[in-house]
């Protein structure tokens, strides 16, 4: 088969154009310039859409035809087998089957992937690993935000006592008194299992039992067990990369993005998550969710008192409490 | 266009005919090679991507058209991968240290290790992309040596630091002169002649016009909503702004409030970069001799910018999908308005192709750097 070409010898920017003639003893010849090899020594490129084929010769000889049709049919001649990716891409199938596989993988790593991830991670990563980072998060708030706490040795022991019928079992959990007038009514887990409760929050406690503090606990609980700050981290991570690729040009801010996008919207499904693992903990020890549910009342209405004064609760407070959260919580209060 | 044929006629008895670069590459070609790359790189683990990496830019490269003749970029995907891969393990090196194992001196002994190599695997990045490119089978090659480029990034991070980044224009034209007057294509030799005030004029300019920009976008977006509610009211409406509040919770308004900033932010850096970069691409262009050739850089600012903006735009709307195509839009703005004039496109004589080490361009690759070759 003939086949134009254009061809340069390596040694100068010279083009000449030339015809290339596929022989049957597979050889390949350019009679114009003497050439006459094999064509097993001709190495051919993929091709790449319809750019012109490179086709790398002996001596540093390459020759470059826009025959794209003819030499893969002299390929499929030859038994020479085709590039795989230039077959996916030509192929209409195939190419609407990577936009599923990209969506997909995106779509599942932006869900349920990111659960899988995380515990897969959490079981890879030893917990002495998780502890210590905890640990370095625990001295960072210790030297900023916490003060030791003024609670009653008494006080102490009701929330201590319901801490530990709550982790029965299980020792990674450790409980910590903190006074912070920054944070103000608060509690927070760290992904050790170690849980920080404030005094001010105590101090809404409108029960004698604490039995408002032990709903706030058991949600604190569900945020380690189903592991949101890994699961958080790995969805900001795959989001930023995702982001990061596609914007390519500006990629300056484009870590930040997923941060403040996913906070926003995905916090909210791991608190609803947090507090069906309270329900379904609270039922099991017999309490009534309603006790928790007023606790988040009069923690609204300190939140809005705290708007005014420009208060640091607004900034640091996880917790977006919100009408539908109370609600959820006295619904299975009967 | 009139202009540029009577400078050429000036410089020469004969009129040299002026060559714009063609772009041949499509969105839809384009698009077949970008999403079968990311997926077989997601089936693979990663490691594809080398391969991926080496299709794009021979998509790109062997688009690219000259005086009827394209280039090619002939880098070797294996080497990639291996370049990949050192990089890769180092910085996860450099994690585990610093993230999980918590052993900040060995972390920063690397960073350390990493910061001193950091010129030289700058250069090993310039050198690869020029190697790795030729037209005509003829390759670029990057000659610059090593102790210029510690001389100089020693150099001009301490001016810049002492004189806060007043000094940053100067460092850039002689970053560019480290670059290009290094560079050979064939036996070729490439010249920057830049200047430094002229570097200042750009910047200046550019400074000038972003403040003009942002002033106009605050005018407008303020006359539209006075408008706006000027027009509401006219009709009979009044926004009750607490029933608005009531409806709206707080969570719900920063969010609004950030993708709004967002958004806002996108699509001024896309103007932005756009930009500057056809002030940019001129100046180079103009400034640049090979040989007896050279180039003349006929961007149009304002063009390049919407093209930026409408493509940051195409991609935020259509989550992505749309990236191939306006990447080949841009690609095609600059080279259609990039010209060549040269007397003889067969002059050039190669002195070969090299192998080297990918690791530069990997790390390049991997941090995102600019290094605006």
């Amino acid at each position: 088969m003939l086949i134009n070409a254009l061809m340069y010898d390596g040694k100068s920017s010279k083009e000449h154009k030339v015809v290339m003639e596929f022989t049957f003893g597979r050889r390949v010849l350019i009679s114009s310039h003497n050439i006459d090899v094999a064509l097993d020594e001709v190495s051919i490129e993929s091709r790449l859409g319809n750019t012109p084929r490179v086709l790398n010769f002996p001596n540093g000889i390459r020759c470059k035809s826009t025959e794209n049709d003819k030499i893969d049919q002299v390929l499929r001649d030859f038994g020479i087998s085709k590039s795989k990716a230039y077959k996916i891409e030509s192929s209409l199938a195939l190419t609407l089957g990577s936009v599923l596989i990209t969506i997909g993988f995106i779509w599942f790593m932006l869900t349920a992937g990111a659960n899988y991830t995380a515990t897969a991670l959490a079981s890879v990563l030893p917990q002495t690993t998780l502890d210590e980072v905890s640990e370095m998060s625990m001295n960072q708030l210790e030297a900023h935000y916490l003060k030791p706490s003024k609670l009653s040795e008494a006080q102490k022991n009701i929330i201590q006592t319901h801490f530990d019928l709550l982790t029965k079992g299980e020792n990674q959990y450790h409980l910590h008194f903190r006074a912070s007038p920054e944070m103000g009514p608060n509690a927070f887990a760290l992904p050790s299992g170690d849980v920080v409760l404030t005094d001010e929050l105590v101090a809404l406690s409108k029960d004698s039992e604490f039995r408002d503090i032990l709903g706030v606990l058991a949600h604190e609980k569900g945020h380690v067990v189903h592991k949101h700050s890994l699961r958080m981290a790995i969805k900001t991570g795959v989001a930023g990369v995702i982001i990061g690729y596609i914007t390519g040009d500006v990629s300056v801010i484009a870590t930040m993005v997923p941060t403040i996008l996913i906070n926003s919207s995905y916090s909210r499904e791991f608190e609803r998550e947090a507090d069906a693992h309270a329900v379904k903990e609270l039922k099991k020890m017999g309490i009534s969710t309603k006790y928790v549910a007023e606790l988040f009342e009069s923690l609204v209405k300190e939140h809005e008192g705290l708007e005014n004064n420009n208060s640091m609760m607004g900034m640091i407070s996880s917790h977006p409490l919100t009408s539908e959260r109370i609600e959820y919580f006295k619904s299975y209060s009967q | 266009m009139d202009k540029l044929k009577d400078e050429t006629s000036e410089d020469k008895e004969k009129v040299v005919p002026y060559k714009t670069f063609e772009f041949k590459g499509n969105g839809k070609e384009f698009f077949r090679i970008w999403i079968v790359n990311i997926a077989l790189t997601i089936l693979t683990l990663g490691i594809y991507s080398a391969w991926a990496k080496v299709r794009t830019n021979r998509y790109m490269y062997a688009n690219t058209y000259l005086n009827g003749s394209n280039f090619e970029y002939n880098a070797d995907p294996k080497r990639i991968l291996i370049g990949r891969i050192i990089v890769v393990s180092i910085y996860a090196l450099f994690v585990l240290f610093y993230q999980q194992l918590m052993l900040f001196k060995i972390a920063a002994g690397i960073a350390l290790v990493a910061f001193i190599a950091m010129p030289w695997l700058i250069r090993q990045a310039v050198s690869f992309k020029l190697r790795n490119t030729s037209y005509r089978h003829v390759p670029f090659k990057y000659k610059g040596d090593i102790s210029e480029f510690y001389a100089f990034f020693l150099i001009h991070s301490l001016l810049n630091i002492f004189t806060l980044f007043l000094i940053f224009p100067y460092s850039y034209i002689q970053f560019k002169k480290l670059l290009l007057n290094h560079s050979y294509y064939g036996q070729g030799k490439f010249n920057f002649s830049g200047r430094t005030g002229e570097a200042y004029k750009i910047y200046f300019k550019l400074f000038l016009w972003n403040i003009a920009f942002l002033l106009g976008v605050s005018l407008m977006a303020g006359l539209v909503t006075s408008t706006g509610i000027a027009l509401l009211e006219a009709l009979g409406i009044t926004l009750d702004m607490d029933a608005l509040k009531k409806m709206l919770s707080p969570e719900i308004i920063t969010l609004l409030g950030s993708i709004f900033l967002l958004f806002s932010y996108f699509t001024f850096i896309s103007w932005q970069k756009a930009f500057a970069d056809a002030y940019f691409s001129n100046f180079m262009r103009n400034k640049t001799t090979l040989d007896k050739a050279f180039f003349r850089g006929n961007l149009y600012p304002f063009a390049l910018g919407m093209i930026g903006v409408s493509n940051i735009l195409a991609i935020i709307f259509s989550l992505g999908l749309l990236y191939p195509w306006a990447k080949i839009r841009y690609l095609r703005y600059k080279l259609e308005h990039t010209y060549f004039i040269c007397q003889d496109y067969d002059q050039f004589e190669s002195e070969g192709y090299e192998k080297g080490s990918t690791i530069g361009e990997e790390m390049i690759d991997f941090f995102d750097i600019d290094i605006g070759l």
